[in-house]
């Protein structure tokens, strides 16, 4: 590819120089050689004419005195001029009067004479040419001469030729030489651009070896190669930048990933580990709840031996102090029950059903002490239905129920229970109130607390577990319980649970 | 030996329940006869008259209390061991428990439990529903010839 170009821009240097020069030396030539041909050939007629004139007039005296010893005297003087071939006088009439020849010349001379004129016959010339003398024709000179014009141009061109070679030769010479001075910045910044390109260095610059155009050249290559370089630069900067940025952003992405993993897998690690510690607590408590239970039936059992076996012989002290034995021993397995009822609570699973509320309160009336359906104490308003546990719902209308009518037990007839509810978009609310002895709102936060009292257990009997356990089971319904009241004037319990979606269709459909 | 036939078969661990489970019987009236072994292992011993009753030769009791927290072996494996084989399949087993654990009362029916009984902490109680389950049993259940 070098060489080629190289090569091409080289020959194509030389070549021009080499034409150029054979064109100028041709026109030179032609036009020298042309000049002086012609030149030669003007002057050789003008020789020629002139000799044929004097000629002439020195034999027009020979002629009109018909004297040819004369004529040819005067015809004999061209041997001076070695150039002349052959000469003849014609008389008027035509007839040859003196004729010369050059030594060793052979040849016939024309018998007529021809008219005025020159002819060039291949190397000869030939002329004619009438005297006159006082307006009167006395003959015609015929003169043959030697034209050298031919061997002159064969002369001419063999020089020429060897001027032309010669020429070309020191053109070739010379252009060899000094076509360096133009392609040599030129294949120079080819070279480079070559460099470049094949090995994508932008960093190569070109030489500046002239001023003139190439120098610029070289200038604009340079600046274009600087502008590459930067830009260059810029973009490899730019994709490092692009580079480092993905890669920052994929390490993050994986970072996301894996401390979402991470969470995830700690999430699912703490719940299994809060649902093992929960199952625990609950087997806990089970087993303790249970545990305890065998030896308060062995104290209350064994007080109850001791009452019987020993009746005789114990005073009223000694027989109330076992009486508060067994009440304890008896107290604490209530507890314990209820523990376990609400330990239970959390473990089993709700079996829902359609409920008719009136139907279960009425139902928990019979296991509540406190009241019947025809009870004077007690109103019972419509309840909406609900879908629900219908065993926990049950427990907490006993607890809630039997609550009222514990607490408003003390003011006899007067006592007032009463059970209303209704539908609030989707949820179902339920209310129990009494006029019982109700509580100090201070502590309405203590009231669902497990084994939490607002009143003695001389006061009121309890463990403090009931409510407890309705918070659970209506929160494990998805409902909310809260209380209200005041001291001495009663209480009020309101449960919402929510209408489940199935139901809520059924109801308006 | 003796060969009356022993009417109640008590197994119970706690020799404090089984005081209180023999005096109310014995107080009411109920059982004439009761027999008391501590755990699974004689219970099953005196049930195949094997081992240390190997030699006994009055027959099988009409009624079993079963306890269901024993050592070596408990309650549910003895009634297990009774309901599967043939001579003492018709016993009567009423399992006499502290526990109210679901699961142990599902498995005790699901092996033929007769009845399932919690213990109540209060003595007078106890001693009622000791009462109820040894008259119901012994005297107003038909049992088979």
């Amino acid at each position: 590819m070098k060489l080629e170009l190289s090569r091409s821009l080289r020959l194509k240097l030389i070549g021009i120089v080499l034409l150029t020069t054979l064109a100028a030396l041709l026109v030179a030539l032609v036009a020298i050689i042309g000049y002086d041909l012609r030149s030669y050939h003007q002057s050789w007629i003008s020789d020629v004419s002139t000799q044929a004139e004097l000629l002439g007039q020195t034999t027009a005296t020979a002629i009109a005195f018909d004297d040819p010893k004369v004529a040819k005297e005067n015809i004999e003087l061209l041997r001076l001029r070695p150039h002349v071939q052959a000469a003849a006088i014609y008389t008027a009439r035509g007839a040859l009067f003196a004729t010369y020849r050059r030594p060793g010349e052979q040849g016939t001379f024309p018998k007529l004479p021809e008219a005025d004129g020159m002819r060039i016959d291949g190397r000869n010339m030939v002329l004619y040419k009438r005297i006159v003398s006082g307006g009167e024709m006395l003959g015609t000179v015929y003169l043959r001469t030697d034209y050298e014009f031919y061997g002159r141009m064969l002369d001419y061109l063999g020089i020429a030729l060897v001027v032309t070679i010669v020429a070309m030769l020191v053109a070739l010479l010379m252009s060899t030489q000094l076509q360096r001075i133009v392609t040599g910045p030129i294949l120079a910044i080819a070279g480079i651009a070559r460099e470049v390109v094949e090995q994508g260095d932008f960093s190569r610059r070109a030489e500046k070896l002239s001023d003139d155009e190439v120098g610029v050249l070289v200038d604009s290559f340079n600046g274009m190669l600087a502008e590459i370089e930067r830009r260059t630069g810029e973009l490899e900067i730019s994709n490092v930048e692009l580079g480092r940025e993905v890669a920052e952003r994929s390490r993050a992405e994986q970072e996301i990933l894996r401390l979402n993993a991470g969470l995830e897998d700690r999430v699912r690690e703490r719940t299994a580990q809060l649902e093992s510690a929960n199952r625990e607590l609950e087997a806990f408590s089970f087993s303790v709840s249970h545990d305890l239970r065998a030896p308060l039936r062995h104290i209350d059992g064994y007080a109850h031996m001791l009452q019987e076996d020993a009746a005789g012989q114990l005073d009223d002290g000694t027989r109330r102090y076992l009486d508060m034995i067994r009440d304890s021993a008896r107290r604490m397995g209530t507890l314990i029950d209820e523990l376990l009822a609400f330990s239970r609570l959390g473990r089993q699973s709700l079996e829902r059903t359609a409920i008719d509320m009136n139907l279960l309160v009425e139902h928990t009336l019979h296991e509540v002490g406190g009241g019947r359906a025809g009870d004077a104490r007690l109103r019972i308003a419509p309840l909406p239905p609900i879908h629900g546990d219908r065993m926990l719902l049950k427990q907490v209308w006993i607890n809630l129920l039997s609550n009222a009518f514990k607490y408003s037990a003390k003011r006899g007839d007067a006592a007032r229970v009463e059970v209303s509810g209704e539908r609030d978009g989707a949820v179902a609310r339920y209310r129990v109130h009494d006029n019982g002895v109700g509580f100090d709102m201070r502590y309405v936060d203590k009231l669902f607390g497990v084994f939490q009292r607002l009143h003695s257990q001389d006061e009121f009997e309890g463990t403090g577990v009931g409510l407890a356990i309705v918070q659970r089971i209506v929160s494990r319904h998805g409902g909310n319980v809260r209380a209200e009241g005041e001291l001495g004037r009663g209480a009020t319990f309101i449960f919402e649970l929510p209408i489940a979606q199935a139901q809520a269709t059924e109801d308006s459909a | 030996m003796n060969f009356q036939q022993v009417e109640i078969l008590l197994v119970e661990d706690s020799s404090a329940d089984a005081e209180m489970t023999l005096r109310t019987l014995k107080k009411r009236g109920i059982a004439n006869s009761v027999e008391w072994v501590r755990d699974g292992v004689e219970a099953i011993d005196y049930l195949f008259c094997q081992e240390t009753y190997a030699g006994r030769d009055n027959g099988l009791p009409k009624l079993v209390l079963l306890d269901l927290k024993m050592p070596r072996m408990d309650g549910l494996q003895v009634l297990e061991r009774m309901k599967s084989d043939v001579r003492t399949r018709k016993v009567p087993v009423v399992m006499m428990t502290s526990s109210r654990e679901e699961g142990d009362l599902i498995a005790s029916y699901e092996l033929g439990v007769n009845s399932y009984v919690v213990k109540p902490v209060d003595f007078d109680e106890f001693a009622v529903t000791v009462a109820q389950v040894g008259m119901y049993w012994l005297i107003a259940n038909q049992a088979p010839g």
